[in-house]
């Protein structure tokens, strides 16, 4: 037992050493421009990690608003792409006839590009408001939807209706209607589910975001600031929002795994 | 050996005729279940009985009202099994416990008491009293994954007894278990049911088990699935292991077995 208790807890362990270490060689290797050397590059185009931190001190009051202009396009679009997405799988599983096909759609719509989305949703939401600020808004929170949608339709999809044997006659034997049957089996059954689809639906959401704000009106946000620097031959500034932009995307999966651990210990202890 | 007509008024289930027949996907037709006429009597503890493909499970889904007969009749306290199920007159033990993990031992057996819409401080009395009777008191809190195989399954039974079923309709609930839990759950089941007074209705493919527990054994062969003995077991009560090495316990064991031979 304790010999085992040791053995997960150097599992842990490494789980955190090993791309640590990993990290720390990489970040040796760039600083010391062996990295360079490696991929044929100059340090004008992949300027140093002292440089990068360099410039992410100066421009903090700047990168602070510009990360808080895509979070607030990736939380609530990732929110209401998932509750739409669960709405959606609920709905499949209670019309078994529209629910094949509803599905098909469905991950046939999540293979579009977001390139190709960004442009026609840029279309639609023009004459949304007056206002440039909402319009560019409501561009990017649509497209951020739409991507975590699929995900969530398809995973909570199997939640609802990848039952244990008999769990289904048992609810019957209850004289259980079809409301009850999903309150009390279907919906908690799915809750690993969600999690499943939200650890793709994050990343996804977060790449969503950046690319969302390539086509927007309004010129803010991690993802914007990258191309418009790039386009400007400024990498180093460039290099800061694509860290800040990694920064984003391991925040946000840290959380989810850690509410996952959170939400599930009960069940798997 | 059957007797078509039963003197006694205290006929809990009636089959009649009962038979069922498949389609299966080349569009073939499978009979399960042919000829089947039997009463089940208020009270009594009935096995039924046979190698599998016998039809004994399909025959417990009927009764259960989770499948619908092709042909025949069925009653049950004289109501048609639908009308049964849906006043819940059956408390059913799957083959696996079929809990839910996310429900705590206690949660689980209120599971059905809540969709009774009972009151929630009745659900937790009357929960602790099923839990007191199958001897988890101690694990209310546990959650499923961490019982042994026996414990999940007392906790099944606990949840099929909480609604106050008339019937206790039982599917192989034993048979995923090693010997001496078995023998030690097969005690206990008859402890409650002396206690309770249910009628049991007991599916299994163990002859030892059926012999034991029940007052009568239905012998089902297969290919089609059909009664090919009732024998009543006229062993003493209130039985306990020592009775598995008497010799009438040894030839209610060999006349079944016997009467399995040739098919």
């Amino acid at each position: 037992m304790d010999v085992k208790k040791l053995k997960s807890r150097l599992a842990s362990v490494t789980a955190v050493l090993y791309p640590l270490l990993f990290g720390v060689v990489l970040i040796a290797l760039w600083q010391s421009q062996i990295l360079h050397k490696l991929l044929n590059t100059t340090t004008l185009i992949l300027p140093l990690p002292t440089r990068i931190l360099s410039v992410i001190k100066d421009n903090l009051p700047a990168i602070a608003a510009d990360t808080w202009a895509t979070v607030s396009v990736i939380l609530p679009g990732l929110v209401l792409g998932s509750i739409i997405g669960y709405l959606l799988a609920v709905f499949a599983t209670n019309s078994p006839r529209f629910g094949a096909t509803g599905l098909t759609i469905i991950a046939a719509i999540s293979a579009i590009p977001t390139v190709a989305l960004a442009a026609v949703i840029l279309q639609w939401t023009r004459d949304v408001s007056t206002d440039v600020d909402v319009r560019s808004y409501v561009m990017k929170l649509i497209i951020v939807t739409v991507v975590s949608v699929a995900s969530m339709t398809l995973n909570a999809y199997r939640g609802l209706t990848e039952l244990k044997p008999f769990a289904l006659d048992l609810m019957k034997s209850y004289a259980a209607g079809k409301m009850t049957v999903l309150l009390k089996l279907r919906m908690p059954n799915s809750l690993p589910y969600i999690f499943t689809s939200l650890k793709v639906s994050v990343p996804a959401c977060v790449i969503a975001a950046l690319v969302s704000e390539y086509f927007a009106e309004k010129i803010t946000g991690v993802g914007r600031r990258i191309r418009e620097c790039i386009l400007q031959a400024q990498y180093s500034t460039a290099w800061a929002y694509i860290v800040t932009a990694c920064v984003i995307g391991i925040v946000l999966f840290a959380v989810l795994m850690a509410s996952e651990k959170v939400v599930m210990r009960r069940r798997n202890s | 050996m059957l007797s078509m007509v039963d003197m006694r008024t205290d006929v809990e289930i009636m089959l009649k005729d009962i038979g069922m027949t498949y389609k299966t996907s080349t569009n073939t037709d499978v009979t399960a279940l042919t000829n089947v006429t039997m009463n089940i009597h208020k009270g009594e503890f009935v096995s039924l009985l046979g190698p599998s493909g016998c039809g004994k499970t399909t025959l417990l889904r009927i009764i259960a009202d989770l499948l619908t007969p092709t042909v025949g009749e069925i009653s049950v306290g004289g109501e048609s099994p639908r009308e049964a199920r849906l006043k819940r007159k059956y408390g059913i033990v799957f083959q696996g416990a079929v809990l839910y993990d996310w429900r705590t031992v206690k949660k689980n057996v209120m599971l059905p008491l809540e969709i009774m819409h009972l009151p929630k401080k009745d659900c937790e009395e009357r929960a602790d009293k099923m839990l007191e009777m199958v001897g988890l008191k101690d694990f209310a809190k546990h959650y499923p994954r961490q019982l042994s195989g026996g414990m999940q399954q007392r906790v099944g039974i606990a949840r099929a007894l909480a609604i106050q079923p008339e019937i206790l309709l039982m599917d192989e609930p034993f048979s995923a278990l090693d010997e001496f839990t078995r023998e030690k759950l097969h005690e206990d089941l008859l402890r409650i049911w002396r206690k309770t007074n249910k009628t049991i209705v007991f599916v299994t493919h163990n002859i030892q088990e059926s012999v034991f527990l029940s007052d009568r054994v239905c012998v089902l062969s297969p290919h089609p699935g059909r009664i090919s003995a009732l024998i009543d077991i006229d062993l003493p009560r209130p039985r306990t292991v020592e009775i598995k090495s008497t010799p009438e316990f040894t030839g209610y064991v060999a006349q079944i077995r016997s009467s399995f031979e040739g098919i």
